[in-house]
């Protein structure tokens, strides 16, 4: 005769052998990524809300006169920048800025503008820690393209801001917990190489294990409290 | 170690349920491609015909629009190309050879919408969304929803002001919803994962799991192994 119960303990013991560990990872990064406000994460209270000013038009050079300079653009934006007008160009091969007053393509943005850009954005107290123009795009920002500004700000979680030298603009804003957020995003999905792969297989077999495992534990469960209830009738 | 027991007992009990919805939901999203839910594959994104010959100069712009403007944006809208204005009471189109004001009606949606479409299938309604449903509570609002007759039921939605494609929904994101809405417990908006019931469940899950991880610990004895020692004999012999 089978013996029901010591099946149901066997299978769930033996499972959680093999995914006990991950289950953990599972329930604290879980835990980690409710607890904390995704808008939080996301770095919202670092950086201001810009200030939508109206531009003067006066003395601009016209979108016609970019449009023959910068050929094959895709888009083209007039903007304000510290204050000044400038032009943001889309072409195939990437983003620049043009000074909107001249008309005249504009170079990488220096160390002295990302700065002046970044610390007007930048909400916290602090002022900036360190500053560095990257030629390799760091895992934290993985897709964006290179160079760009990292602007490492004083403060809490170490904020960070990356400003794009191409057309001046604010790329990304991370902090410790969105790193925080990421590695263990990294854990829940199972995917180590790139934490993008909802579908990997590792996944789909450690998902599916860990449904047999919760089912053989609510199977249990049905053996658990029986004692009890037999120690009460027999003392009724 | 008895304490142990009966915390992983009761936790299981009044847990269990739970522990058990985000087991499935989360296995079940692990299968469902996450291409199709994003809706990548239902946009084709046309290449923008050059820009237009003899656009308008940035003091016609001003003149057409007739408010302050803090942002000017000339940009392709699918074959044709627009003005966007961003100005105190919102984002304003305008052609950019004559000066008229572009509006994204039905009609317009309609077309835009099918010229982004990857597929044959006909429209089968067209509507606007002015508050947040459950298919646009990502989007910007006000919005057209474009419903299709293909299998997946694909639905774009479009920016009612700017008429740019916002996203897709489809079959499988609609179904791949149904397992996040049970994963994130929030079961009106199917939005928030930060709230306070997920995050009571999700601590009393983590004593569920750490207790058990600790029974791990006394769970097993040696001659649970025997079988594996055997085996690994058994292949060392064959060697």
């Amino acid at each position: 005769m089978v013996r029901w119960p010591s099946v149901a303990r066997k299978a769930h013991k033996w499972l959680s052998l093999i995914i006990g560990v991950q289950a953990l990872f599972w329930v604290v990064s879980g835990l980690y990524m409710t607890a904390v406000h995704i808008d939080i994460i996301h770095g919202d209270h670092l950086v201001r809300t810009p200030v939508a000013e109206p531009i003067s038009m006066v003395g601009l050079v016209d979108p016609a006169v970019i449009l023959k300079t910068a050929g094959g653009a895709q888009s083209l934006r007039l903007d304000q920048q510290l204050g000044q007008p400038v032009y943001i160009v889309s072409q195939k091969e990437g983003r620049s800025l043009f000074d909107a007053r001249s008309g005249e393509k504009l170079p990488l943005i220096d160390e002295a503008g990302a700065r002046q850009r970044a610390e007007q954005i930048y909400a916290g107290d602090g002022g900036v820690r360190e500053m560095e123009l990257l030629y390799e795009i760091p895992g934290e920002i993985r897709g964006r393209p290179a160079p760009i500004w990292r602007v490492q700000f004083e403060g809490l979680w170490r904020p960070t801001l990356y400003i794009a030298p191409q057309t001046g603009e604010l790329v990304a804003k991370r902090h410790d917990l969105w790193r925080t957020f990421d590695f263990v995003w990294m854990f829940h999905i199972m995917d180590y190489e790139t934490r993008d792969n909802v579908n990997n297989l590792l996944l789909k077999i450690a998902t599916w294990m860990m449904v047999v495992t919760s089912l053989t534990g609510a199977w249990l469960l049905l053996y658990s409290f029986r004692r009890k209830r037999r120690v009460r009738k027999a003392a009724a | 170690m008895f304490l142990i027991r009966r915390l992983h007992k009761w936790f299981g009990l009044v847990l269990g349920l739970q522990f058990l919805l985000w087991s499935i939901s989360g296995a079940a999203m692990a299968l469902i491609d996450h291409r199709k839910v994003a809706g990548e594959e239902s946009i084709v994104h046309s290449t923008p015909s050059p820009t237009p010959a003899g656009v308008l100069s940035l003091a016609q712009v001003a003149q057409a629009v007739g408010q302050p403007i803090s942002q000017i944006e000339l940009r392709p809208l699918q074959d044709a190309w627009v003005y966007a204005a961003t100005t105190p009471s919102g984002v304003q189109l305008v052609d950019p050879v004559d000066g008229r004001r572009i509006v994204i009606d039905d009609a317009r949606a309609k077309t835009l919408a099918v010229a982004a479409f990857n597929g044959t299938a006909p429209v089968t309604s067209v509507s606007r969304v002015d508050k947040p449903t459950l298919e646009t509570r990502d989007f910007a609002l006000p919005a057209w929803r474009v419903e299709f007759a293909d299998k997946e039921k694909t639905t774009l939605i479009l920016n009612a002001v700017t008429g740019e494609v916002a996203g897709a929904k489809t079959n499988t994101w609609r179904l791949w919803d149904f397992f996040w809405m049970i994963h994130i417990m929030d079961y009106t908006d199917r939005q928030s994962f930060n709230h306070p019931l997920i995050i009571i469940i999700a601590t009393g899950c983590l004593w569920l799991a750490l207790s058990g991880f600790i029974m791990l610990f006394s769970a097993f004895r040696r001659q649970d192994f025997a079988y594996i020692h055997d085996g690994i004999e058994w292949l060392q012999r064959r060697r």
